[in-house]
């Protein structure tokens, strides 16, 4: 496999802006994915043993719903944010996607209707755990779909950076098969990537406590507990991940890499914040850090196959769409930022107090409110506005 | 001789691939254009709530957005990239195409679902959390987020079925492909059936409050009703208005099933007219059971159809009129410095072009010739037939046996018929003589 092959296989049209903004668009979604991929499975499989305890244990009766409710939320927020890597690579490197997809598209299928069954019980899991403190069993099952589609997501980043394999998975021995099963893992890699469920659920718990400290509907012994089992499981957790890491860079051969080395002074950055315990935001700050290095040194993994293969990826050529990157850039940061912080600023607020909170008495929230429903107006009436326009000039 | 940019095929045995993204695609329609129209329900409701002071409506929107949460929000986000995950299976070149024309649009549209999601799950949890003057600002733009998406996504669905006019070919410009002239009127039939969706879903949820509260569950499945029957009003209409909008090759498949669909269309207007009469006139009889029964029977009656209607009416295209179901690109887009490839593959054939077909059946040798023939057959029809003899999705056999009964027949068909590109709905697919040889004498052997 060469890049004469893989470069036959780029879209014809050409990508509609720089290669560069889509390969840093598409570390900085796949950080954020991956967290909440993370927190999700952190949670769900935490609670399942917090369900054990729930019922002889008061601190494990009030802390499981909450781990519940994060971890149902994550799963919403894995989806959300993984729509934009999903998206950017296909832009990019839309033949080693493709590929993946062709040669697994039976697991394609499978993925999309797993993931749907494992979250419908999840709702289920948490309804059995609100009405009785059961569903352990289908939390269970819940879980270990869930972690199935981790593992058919890991197939398809491995199958997408194998070009050299794609002929021989695709006609074994020269003989076709066209049935979509094929079924690829790197094992060191994906322990890695799961290990990281364990830091994460544990630093997500530092800032549980933190935030809740100033709610006198919480006993400072609760969220002690709550804190103190957080920083056992990020410490250990990160640990973990630490020599998994180490293993898997000796394994490509990226050890002494710059970004590696950055990531793993920022992961003893992060275990250093996790052990003192002292601000749990700034330690997730880092952890932040963190994701992006790890999202870096995936995509330094792929890049170095890939241009090891002789394929241009800042040669991709080009057909600049200056319209609607305007509408995506407008939107995101005017749209996108006011209406988010909106309903953000107000979440925080309604969670750090008891009872109803008067939102229309604070400033900051009403004026948030107030200027995002007015971006949105603005933003039908000029998309209305230019569709007509262009429906006009080309029709008329 | 530089090679086409095709991908792997994946064939789903008796189905082909295509058909697993219509069931995702129309599972999707379901849930999305629900929660669409939810959104626009919510904000009338609460605007109604918070005007007349009305909070027992706050605990009725609370039950259906926990409803809407599970059913919409769960499946509907899923199934949205689902579509496009069973997409890239199925035709990795015709979704690449629109990757390479829209992504910004789809990373605007992502921005807007970020807003809906993180919007759905506060306008529900915080309804008896925050003051209903901003619990109210929030379901305003709730709701004109919902529709954004529906915005967003509706140019590029469109543009598959056609821009309308030559601008996109000249231009590139992907404004000129998204604004094209069924962007509206598509945009209108679907908001009409979300619309109706809403009511619908509302309906299940109001029918089941009879015991708690019987004036406020007949008041709101009249209400139901009446919005229902507005949005398949709406839907109507511009179902006829997106008809006129349509191609020349979509007007040709419509011709064959179009006294069917007039008598569906029919039926299922009197049908839902009836079911929503009794809503506005007999709240009282709506029940739970009746409601959740009527939501599929509408649902899969109304959707699945549809759908397979305008998949079928893309024919042979599977975007802008210039890629082929089969993923070969049929005509030049200048504006794209894109070329027509049927030529090239008119002259040396997939055995020449096609990257992924192994060196041992790159030349047709009388032992490997049913083999080679099965993959040509694979390559060029699996999108839209099935292989089997008695495949469930446009099998090819049982339709080869209506054309021709034998080897020669069946050439003849394949190199003077689809070859020349002679069948509105089916792709041009000239070859070499001797893959016609290998097509015909594997489809022989099969449809015996």
């Amino acid at each position: 496999m060469d890049a004469t092959f893989i470069n036959l296989m780029r879209d014809p049209a050409g990508v509609p802006f720089f290669p560069v903004v889509f390969q840093g668009l598409y570390i900085l979604t796949w950080a954020l994915h991956a967290a909440f991929v993370l927190l999700a499975l952190g949670a769900l499989g935490l609670s399942l043993y917090g369900s054990t305890k729930q019922k002889t244990d008061s601190n494990w009766k009030i802390f499981n719903p909450h781990l519940i409710m994060t971890g149902k939320i994550s799963v919403s927020m894995l989806i959300l944010l993984g729509i934009a890597p999903l998206l950017f690579t296909q832009v990019i490197y839309d033949s080693g996607w493709y590929v993946a997809n062709t040669l697994s598209g039976a697991f394609v299928f499978i993925f999309v209707y797993a993931l749907i069954a494992g979250y419908m019980m999840y709702y289920w899991y948490s309804s059995a755990n609100k009405k009785s403190n059961g569903g352990t069993l289908i939390g269970l099952i819940s879980f270990v779909i869930l972690v199935f589609c981790g593992i058919l997501m890991h197939n398809f980043a491995v199958e997408s950076i194998s070009p050299d394999k794609w002929q021989e998975w695709y006609a074994p021995n020269g003989v076709i098969d066209n049935s979509g099963l094929n079924f690829h893992i790197d094992i060191i890699r994906l322990a890695f990537m799961v290990s990281l469920t364990i830091p994460v659920v544990g630093i997500f718990m530092q800032n549980y406590s933190d935030f809740l400290s100033t709610r006198k509907d919480f006993s400072s012994e609760y969220l002690t507990f709550v804190k103190n089992l957080g920083t056992k499981l990020a410490v250990v957790g990160l640990l973990i991940s630490a020599v998994l890491f180490v293993v898997w860079m000796l394994q490509v051969g990226l050890l002494f890499h710059p970004v590696v080395l950055a990531t793993i002074v920022s992961v003893v950055i992060l275990l250093l914040l996790a052990m003192r315990n002292k601000n749990s935001y700034v330690t997730t700050g880092i952890l932040v850090v963190v994701a992006l290095f790890i999202s870096g040194v995936r995509e330094l993994i792929r890049y170095n196959i890939m241009s090891g293969l002789g394929y241009d990826l800042y040669g991709y050529p080009m057909n600049l769409e200056w319209e609607t990157i305007i509408m995506f850039l407008l939107t995101f940061v005017i749209l996108g930022f006011t209406g988010i912080a909106f309903i953000l600023t107000m979440a925080w607020k309604i969670g750090k107090r008891e009872g109803v909170f008067d939102a229309s008495k604070d400033v900051a929230v009403t004026r948030l409110a107030n200027v995002t429903l007015a971006i949105f107006v603005i933003w039908i009436v000029v998309y209305f506005a230019w569709g007509m326009v262009a429906l006009f000039k080309n029709t008329l | 001789m530089e090679m086409l940019g095709l991908y792997p095929v994946f064939y789903f045995p008796n189905y082909g691939s295509a058909w697993l993204m219509g069931l995702t695609g129309t599972i999707h329609i379901m849930a999305s254009h629900t929660s669409v129209g939810a959104g626009l329900l919510f904000a009338f409701l609460a605007h109604k709530a918070y005007k007349e002071d009305r909070p027992e409506l706050y605990d009725y929107m609370k039950r259906y957005g926990m409803f809407l949460l599970i059913f919409s929000y769960v499946i509907g986000s899923i199934t949205g990239p689902g579509i496009w995950y069973t997409a890239t299976a199925a035709s990795p070149r015709g979704i690449s195409a629109l990757i390479h024309n829209f992504v910004w649009v789809w990373a605007t549209e992502w921005v807007f679902f970020i807003y809906e999601v993180i919007g759905v799950f506060a306008l529900i949890y915080f309804i008896d959390k925050v003051d209903r003057k901003t619990h109210l600002k929030l379901t305003y733009t709730f709701a004109i987020a919902s529709v954004g998406t529906l915005a967003l996504i509706i140019g590029i669905i469109s543009f598959m079925m056609w821009p309308g006019n030559d601008a996109y070919y000249n231009t590139g410009s992907a404004s000129d492909a998204f604004f094209g002239v069924n962007t509206f009127p598509h945009m209108f039939l679907r908001i009409g059936f979300m619309i109706m969706m809403s009511g619908i879903i509302g309906m299940i949820i109001s029918s089941s409050m009879k015991k708690e509260n019987l004036s406020l569950s007949k008041e709101l499945t009249q209400k139901m009703g009446i919005v229902s029957l507005l949005g398949g009003f709406l839907t109507l209409l511009s179902f006829m208005w997106y008809i006129m909008t349509l191609p020349v090759n979509a007007h040709a498949i419509l011709g064959i099933t179009l006294d069917s669909i007039i008598m569906n269309r029919i039926i299922l207007s009197i049908l839902f007219s009836v079911y929503f009469g009794i809503a506005i006139f007999k709240p009282q009889w709506i029940s739970r059971t009746l409601a959740i029964t009527m939501m599929f029977v509408i649902g899969i009656a109304g959707v699945w159809p549809g759908e397979k209607l305008r998949e079928s009416m893309r024919k042979p295209y599977v975007a802008g009129q210039y890629i082929y179901s089969n993923n070969i690109i049929s005509r030049d887009v200048p504006g794209k410095g894109i070329k027509n490839e049927v030529p090239l593959l008119a002259a040396n054939g997939y055995l020449k072009m096609d990257p992924w077909v192994p060196t041992r059946l790159r030349t047709i040798t009388p032992e490997n010739k049913l083999e080679v023939g099965k993959m040509l057959v694979t390559r060029a029809c699996s999108n839209c037939h099935s292989l089997e003899k008695y495949g469930s999705y446009r099998p090819m056999m049982g339709l080869v046996g209506k054309i021709a009964q034998d080897e020669a027949g069946i050439k003849s068909y394949i190199k003077n018929v689809i070859g020349t590109g002679s069948s509105p709905y089916m792709p041009k697919i000239a070859l070499p003589d001797e893959e016609y040889d290998a097509m015909a004498a594997w489809i022989a052997t099969q449809a015996k």
